[in-house]
């Protein structure tokens, strides 16, 4: 009876609802504009990365090597907080900008490895074909591999967009105010003074963010695939 | 039309093509066979430079599709650093060219008058290779057809990209091939639904769609079910009628014997024996044809 009590309690509070509501939208402001950032910078470094060898080529192809070996064997938390303390350590600096790049140069590399992937599993023959009537690379690229390649991607990205939401959560760690520094303040001794509460009410929250994005990812999935068989 | 000159490709430490040499007419049909993994398939692939040759060159008529090799030229070998050292010593011209091109003797640096010959024989002979790929159809084992797209599609995706024919021009021409294989009804319909035989039917009048010059098949029936080879030997049969020039990979004996003009026998990269089918068949002289053909046949 208590805990229900409590979560009535949690959603009649205009105090409470309102430190929800502002964590809600950090979460999803780093959320949406560090997607943005790993999925463009992701494309360019994948691009880079499988491009032709040749003298021009050879040293953005060491720095994105480099680049992803870097971010995919460091903590998360650490790259925050050189971000934060190292990098950015401006007074005044907007922690939301610190924190959506920390998340956009971590998630691209996630990404990075996910297109290239993605291309190198279009059998090499769909290029040669290509290449052997004459097409361009980039032609053969793009009206050839890449749509082919998007059916293979899509489901990896959409797990490192899931990953990345739910990483946000570090964000804390830096002293910002997101969904999941919004159950620990509501559930101190100063407010509510139970964790039980505004914790399961944040799962649930964070829960329907990835339940929504995960029926969006379905949907493409399934539209892309309808034009495999007909 | 193609002259295949001492070509060598190596993977790696692997020597796959030692040296051949070749030349296919306007015409003509011939058929390349050979044990496997003797290197028919990478000499055909060469020809389109879907492979690049590690020596050598590839002409198609009067342009060259890969880069001058200066062991060709003996005007170019002349011009090296090489030639002038070694004729103080031997001073004897066919000696000394021989020898270099015998025992590999052309450095990196052969200075600058080499340099200009062979930029000189690159800028008035070399052509785009995309441009000459366009004259050359090729047809794979796997068909790859595109997955991503209808028949049609396949069918139009090149002549239209590349600014050929307008999108009704080639839809046109994309109808009527279908219409000569008689798939006219699969136009719409995406490659994963069709049979192999099907498959690779359209695949080569998707390289047909293109108006090629010659044709290149890469063991075309070798992934198909055994009811399906008669119909795409029939295709081939029917463009070979109509004087297309055609260079054919294959493990048909009897295709290649009803065919062919010449065939050619390559064994460890190396082309040991050609001649008409009938010379081939049925009175090989090199031991190694005789082996394979006594196997196979």
């Amino acid at each position: 009876m208590d805990f229900i009590n409590k979560i009535i309690e949690l959603f009649s509070t205009e105090k409470y609802m309102s430190s929800i509501w502002l964590g809600l939208q950090t979460t999803l402001i780093i959320s949406v504009l560090a997607a943005m950032l790993g999925l463009i910078l992701g494309a360019i470094i994948a691009i880079v990365t499988i491009a032709k060898d040749s003298k021009w080529m050879k040293i953005p192809k060491l720095i994105c090597k480099i680049y992803i070996t870097i971010i995919r064997g460091t903590p998360m938390a650490l790259q925050l907080f050189i971000m934060a303390y190292v990098v950015f350590a401006i007074r005044g600096f907007p922690q939301i900008i610190t924190a959506t790049i920390a998340f956009g140069l971590n998630s691209a590399a996630y990404v990075a490895e996910n297109i290239r992937a993605g291309i190198l599993s279009v059998d090499i023959g769909q290029t040669e074909a290509g290449r052997a009537l004459g097409l361009t690379s980039r032609i053969t690229m793009i009206k050839i591999v890449i749509p082919q390649a998007i059916k293979n991607v899509i489901p990896a990205i959409g797990n490192e967009l899931i990953a990345l939401i739910k990483e946000t959560s570090i964000v804390s760690m830096i002293g910002m105010y997101d969904l999941t520094m919004a159950a620990k303040i509501i559930g101190s001794g100063n407010n509510m003074a139970s964790y039980i509460v505004p914790m399961a009410v944040v799962a649930i929250f964070y829960l329907a963010i990835v339940y929504l994005l995960t029926f969006v990812i379905k949907t493409i999935e399934k539209r892309l695939r309808a034009s495999d068989k007909r | 039309m193609i002259s295949v000159k001492n070509i060598y490709k190596n993977f790696g430490s692997l020597a796959v093509l030692n040296a051949v040499s070749c030349e296919i007419n306007d015409g003509e049909k011939v058929a390349i066979i050979g044990p496997s993994g003797s290197g028919k398939s990478t000499l055909l692939r060469c020809m389109n430079l879907l492979e690049d040759p590690t020596y050598g060159e590839i002409w198609l008529d009067d342009n060259l599709l890969t880069a001058p090799d200066p062991y060709l030229h003996p005007d170019v070998i002349r011009a090296s650093k090489t030639y002038a050292s070694l004729m103080k010593t031997m001073n004897n011209d066919e000696e000394v060219i021989a020898k270099i091109k015998a025992e590999d003797l052309l450095k990196k640096h052969e200075g600058k008058e080499f340099n200009e010959l062979l930029k000189k024989i690159d800028e008035q002979n070399r052509i785009d290779i995309n441009l000459a790929r366009r004259q050359m159809g090729m047809v794979f084992q796997h068909f790859n057809l595109f997955n991503n797209m209808t028949v049609l599609q396949n069918l139009m995706l090149a002549p239209v990209q590349l600014k050929l024919k307008t999108k009704e021009e080639a839809e046109e021409t994309a109808r009527k091939l279908l219409r000569r294989i008689g798939l006219e009804d699969k136009a719409d319909k995406y490659p994963s639904t069709l049979s192999g035989g099907q498959k690779q039917r359209i695949a080569i009048v998707r390289a047909l769609a293109m108006d090629p010059k010659v044709m290149l098949f890469d063991e075309p029936t070798s992934a198909l079910d055994p009811e399906m080879v008669g119909e795409v030997l029939d295709l081939m049969k029917s463009l070979a009628d109509d004087g297309m020039t055609m260079v054919i990979v294959t493990h048909e004996m009897g295709f290649a014997r009803e065919v062919a003009d010449r065939v050619i026998f390559i064994s460890d990269g190396v082309i040991t024996e050609e001649g008409t089918p009938a010379e081939l068949f049925d009175d090989p002289k090199n031991p190694r044809t005789q082996q394979f053909l006594k196997a196979v046949l």
